[in-house]
């Protein structure tokens, strides 16, 4: 047996097999206090900048390998080389060298501490969260200055990277050729270490708990990205079987990747469009990359977020016409802002909501705020001039929302037509489903709209009423609950009994388990996350629809969510028996913790 | 010669000042503030931004974020040594071109 087995959460698949290497952060407490003779002083303040020069050449040779595509880490490196060379850091530290004798890395620290009280007391959460790129900078520094040099930047050769947390300002000094996985004992499935690692095509795991206590550097690791597992010292056996489990993984990949632009027709030839979920524009390449059929949703949110002032409607048209006009003739649904007011830094103030889950948000916050709903239906519409554009409202829970806001797009369509604005007047409009309600009244909704899209993640926690991010009752977040399968089944009926297309965008598109059971409801399309869809599409080009109505009804007579997890695990069992392993999947049992 | 010394030095210690506005959509966040500094460090003369309540040095970049400039402030910008006028029409350019170069 190996040493140990820990386990955490994939954010990105794949298998390494290599040493483990610490990132350590935590200068701060080896820090030494000591002060400096007066006859010492000159050569502590030489120490002292030679450590800042070392730094900047270390952080100058990095920005020239940063990739034009990665132009906002350039821009960083930027802001860390000015904060580096700063009179106010330096500086600083060395008066605290001369007028205190204070040592070097004790001078630095005080000087970030002067910092740290500047920044604290700014209200412009921004700009007071650059105080983290101050810290980066000065660890750095310190790290020189106490000799303890972890970064990343120091690696030899190649290497499975550890950390307890990875920031996005580490992962501008990777040097890609030489990371092969990451390991974190934070971060979560959206972190930003599972989208640097699967756009690197690496494997990851967050949440890896205990990381820190049973691995060392230099320990060999086996990363598995699949399983969610870091063996370390593995034994040879377990090297042996790792090493054929990467080597067919590999092969898999390559195979469902030089597949992936074709059509995703079952052997039976039924068709279902694949589209992707993205967030920002620049993930457009991807999307054509993997065989994305068009952007089946496009969260509007990221304009909105992080910053003090709403963006204007030209802002929003020059960034939504791109979208369109690039992925013309290809379809891009934009799902209208599905924000609360929390996420909104100053423009909205504070509504003391309880419950914000069922608070004032999504469609419920832009009727409430009709001046930037326009602003945003606007810069759609204009948008729809350039490609192929449909629009749909979230959370929508009863007739008389979606005709209000509807009242408001026709409004905005008026106000275009008066100003000689080009727009398409035949833009699909369409509705999220995501609430019980609309579930239930989904025949009345059919007739008002030209499309629905199920958003399974919501669906899922508003009708068995659980938090899926609070773990004591997280278990109970079930994406194959006989609820949830009787929801999505409902819905699909009506939308088709009124002649309208239903799509499904949400993490169970892109669970290999789960995908056979949509098709049987007969969905026209699913929307998921880009990476995934090569390996969807290959499921999909390798299931008969006659099957899978036939696992439909079998799973549809089943009254507990182990009986239908284990019909559909043992479907994709029969079918992709070498394969399976490779799946990543949300099904798990739902027992309690103990 | 006394005469000379003394109008060179007072040239140098005039200070000439002109006001901004913060025009861009952000306000001073880190990219901008970073224009500043480095555009800055490129003249000898001190040069000191101002806004209501704090006189800081534009070329320190963490100075010059913890001013914090929201959209639609004005600041003053005071500069003072050999090149100050060359210095102050850099600046206010900057600022009035909304940062790009």
């Amino acid at each position: 047996m190996a040493d140990k087995i820990l386990s955490g959460i994939s954010v990105a698949t794949g298998i390494a097999i290599g040493k483990a290497y610490f990132v350590n952060r935590n200068h701060k407490a080896h820090l030494q206090r000591q002060t400096v003779a007066a006859s010492q002083v000159p050569d502590e303040i030489n120490r002292l900048h030679d450590a800042f020069t070392a730094v900047e050449s270390e952080l100058t040779a990095t920005r020239e390998r940063v990739p034009a595509d990665l132009k906002d880490y350039g821009l960083l490196i930027d802001t860390h080389i000015l904060m580096l060379k700063d009179p106010k850091l330096a500086g600083v530290a060395e008066e605290y060298v001369k007028s205190l004798g204070l040592n070097a890395p004790w001078a630095l620290e005080k000087a970030v501490s002067d910092q740290e009280a500047a920044f604290g007391a700014i209200d412009d959460p921004y700009i007071r969260e650059r105080m983290q790129d101050v810290r980066v900078v000065a660890d750095k520094v310190q790290a020189k200055l106490i000799g303890r040099e972890s970064d990343l930047a120091s690696i030899s050769g190649r290497a499975i990277i550890m950390a307890h947390d990875l920031t996005p300002a580490d992962t501008v000094e990777l040097q890609v050729d030489k990371i092969m996985g990451f390991a974190t004992v934070r971060g979560g499935k959206t972190s930003h270490t599972g989208i640097m690692a699967r756009s690197l095509g690496i494997p990851a795991l967050v949440g890896t708990d205990k990381l820190e206590d049973f691995v060392r550097d230099g320990d060999l690791v086996i990363l598995d990205g699949l399983s969610g597992k870091v063996v370390v010292n593995p034994t040879e056996t377990e090297l042996e079987d790792y090493n054929e489990r990467a080597a067919f993984f590999e092969n898999y990949t390559r195979k469902i990747r030089r597949h992936c632009q074709l059509p995703a027709e079952t052997f039976d030839g039924s068709r279902v469009s694949v589209l992707a979920n993205i967030e920002l524009v620049e993930e457009v390449a991807s999307v054509i990359d993997n065989g994305g059929e068009g952007v089946g949703l496009y969260r509007t949110e990221y304009a909105y977020m992080n910053r003090t002032e709403l963006p204007t409607e030209e802002e929003l048209t020059e960034k939504y016409v791109d979208l369109a006009a690039i992925m013309a003739p290809r379809k891009v649904v934009f799902r209208t802002l599905d924000l609360g007011a929390d996420k909104f830094i100053s423009s909205f103030g504070e509504l003391n909501e309880t419950n914000p889950a069922l608070g004032l948000r999504a469609i419920r916050f832009c009727l409430k705020n009709p001046q930037l709903f326009k602003t945003q239906l606007r810069a759609i519409l204009r948008a729809s001039a350039y490609g192929n554009v449909s629009l749909m409202f979230p959370m929508i829970s009863g007739v008389k929302e979606v005709r209000q806001a509807k009242a408001w797009l026709a409004q905005a369509k008026a106000e275009l037509r008066r100003e000689g604005i080009d727009y398409d007047p035949n833009m699909p409009v369409g509705i999220m489903i995501e609430l019980p309600a609309a579930v239930m009244i989904a025949e009345y909704l059919a007739h008002e709209v030209d499309f629905f899209s199920i958003g399974t993640n919501d669906l899922i926690q508003y009708s068995i009423g659980v938090d899926r991010t609070n773990h004591h009752v997280s278990y109970l977040y079930q994406p194959l609950h006989p609820a949830t399968l009787r929801a999505i089944k409902l819905v699909v009926d009506a939308a088709h009994q009124a002649g309208i297309e239903v799509s499904l965008c949400g993490e169970v598109a892109s669970d290999p388990f789960c995908v056979p059971i949509l098709l049987g409801m007969g969905i026209d399309s699913i929307s998921l996350t880009a990476q995934a869809i090569p390996g969807i599409k290959r499921i999909i080009r390798q299931t008969n629809m006659h099957d899978c109505r036939k696992l439909l009804k079998d799973v549809l007579e089943c009254r507990t969510v182990s009986r239908i997890n284990k019909l559909v695990m043992d479907n994709i069992f029969k079918h992709f028996p070498e394969e399976v392993s490779f799946f990543s999947s949300l099904l798990e049992n739902d027992e309690a913790p103990s | 010669m006394m005469e000379d010394n003394q109008a060179a030095n007072s040239q140098e210690e005039d200070v000439l000042s002109g006001q901004v506005v913060v025009a861009n959509e952000h306000g001073l966040h880190a990219r901008p503030a970073g224009l500043v500094a480095q555009r800055a460090q490129g003249f000898e003369a001190d040069i000191k931004l101002v806004n209501a309540e704090q006189e800081v040095d534009a070329k320190s970049i963490l100075d010059v974020l913890t001013l914090a400039a929201a959209p639609g402030d004005v600041l003053e910008i005071r500069v003072q040594g050999a090149d100050a006028a060359d210095a102050l029409a850099s600046l206010t350019t900057l600022f009035k071109n909304k940062f790009t170069e």
